[in-house]
């Protein structure tokens, strides 16, 4: 009895800790260097002439919507930045491509459609404001 | 709304979870026999509605609506059924596991699949973490031929 009262006190600590982890390690900006392209037409829409932002989902997560949602605030602020939705259990070819382990996982692509930046897990705004910062400004905007 | 984009409040599968949790501990600390196959057979007739239907149907959330809802204020958001209804189709999964090994008397595999339900459970009710979610997409790509 107690044996088990301490393997089951053991089994949720071990819990508690691998979800602090992994908690701390979402919506975590990364550079990427050397990533693969994504078209319009895996992304659905026209990308925005300063750069892209795309959340990959699946029907079944739950954390998706509200991530969507926090970005299509976020973008109001930056010009020429579009939003895209991918369906990574739909696409697995691109989610292989990219490596997307995941979601939501949100990438920055450039104005060509390269990856700049990525951010596995639901990040908060400041790290969606981080990543977006990535992009370099609009080209020709002054002129 | 239709049932294609049904939004549900999400903090009833949270505190829904806090069921499975405790009657998975207490199985768990029963070990196998009698008492875990009826805590089990329990669970596995909570879960069925849950992963058929939706958490919507489940009883945990018939209590959470009637009882526990009025008493709440509105969400901060709803969420899709989806999730859910699918952490409510592991959760089945996990607790017939447990039931059909508890009622060959096969001790490792009944330990096995409730000590996974207790941890799944619990990290759905304390922490609002969907375990099967976050594994669904690895799922996917591992189950699903390259194209």
């Amino acid at each position: 009895m107690l044996l088990r009262l301490l393997v089951i006190g053991a089994l949720l600590t071990i819990a508690s800790l691998a979800y602090v982890w992994w908690s701390s390690r979402q919506g975590r900006v990364h550079q990427v260097i050397a990533a693969a392209a994504l078209t319009s037409a895996d992304l659905g829409i026209s990308p925005g002439a300063r750069g892209t932002v795309v959340v990959f989902s699946t029907p079944l997560c739950a954390k998706c919507p509200g991530t969507k949602a926090m970005l299509a605030r976020v973008i109001e602020d930056y010009e020429g930045v579009a939003q895209a939705e991918i369906d990574a259990a739909a696409r697995l070819d691109i989610a292989r491509r990219f490596d997307i382990m995941r979601t939501p996982t949100v990438l920055v692509l450039n104005a060509n459609g390269v990856a700049v930046a990525r951010m596995d897990g639901a990040p908060t705004a400041v790290q969606a404001r981080e990543a977006i910062d990535a992009l370099p400004p609009l080209s020709g905007y002054s002129i | 709304m239709t049932t294609a984009d049904r939004q549900i409040d999400p903090r009833g599968p949270r505190l829904g979870a806090f069921v499975p949790l405790t009657l998975s501990i207490v199985a768990l600390v029963l070990g196998p026999g009698l008492g875990a196959i009826v805590i089990f057979a329990i669970l596995v007739a909570l879960f069925l509605p849950g992963a058929i239907v939706g958490p919507q149907a489940t009883a945990q959330g018939w209590v959470f609506r009637t009882f526990i809802r009025p008493r709440l204020g509105p969400p901060a958001a709803t969420e899709s059924f989806r999730p859910p209804r699918f952490a409510q189709q592991v959760g089945l999964v996990f607790s017939a596991a447990a039931l059909l090994f508890a009622v060959a008397d096969v001790s490792l595999g009944f330990f096995v699949f409730a000590g996974f339900l207790t941890f799944a459970a619990f990290l759905q009710g304390v922490f609002d973490f969907c375990l099967g979610c976050e594994m669904y997409l690895l799922l996917k790509r591992a189950t699903t031929r390259a194209a």
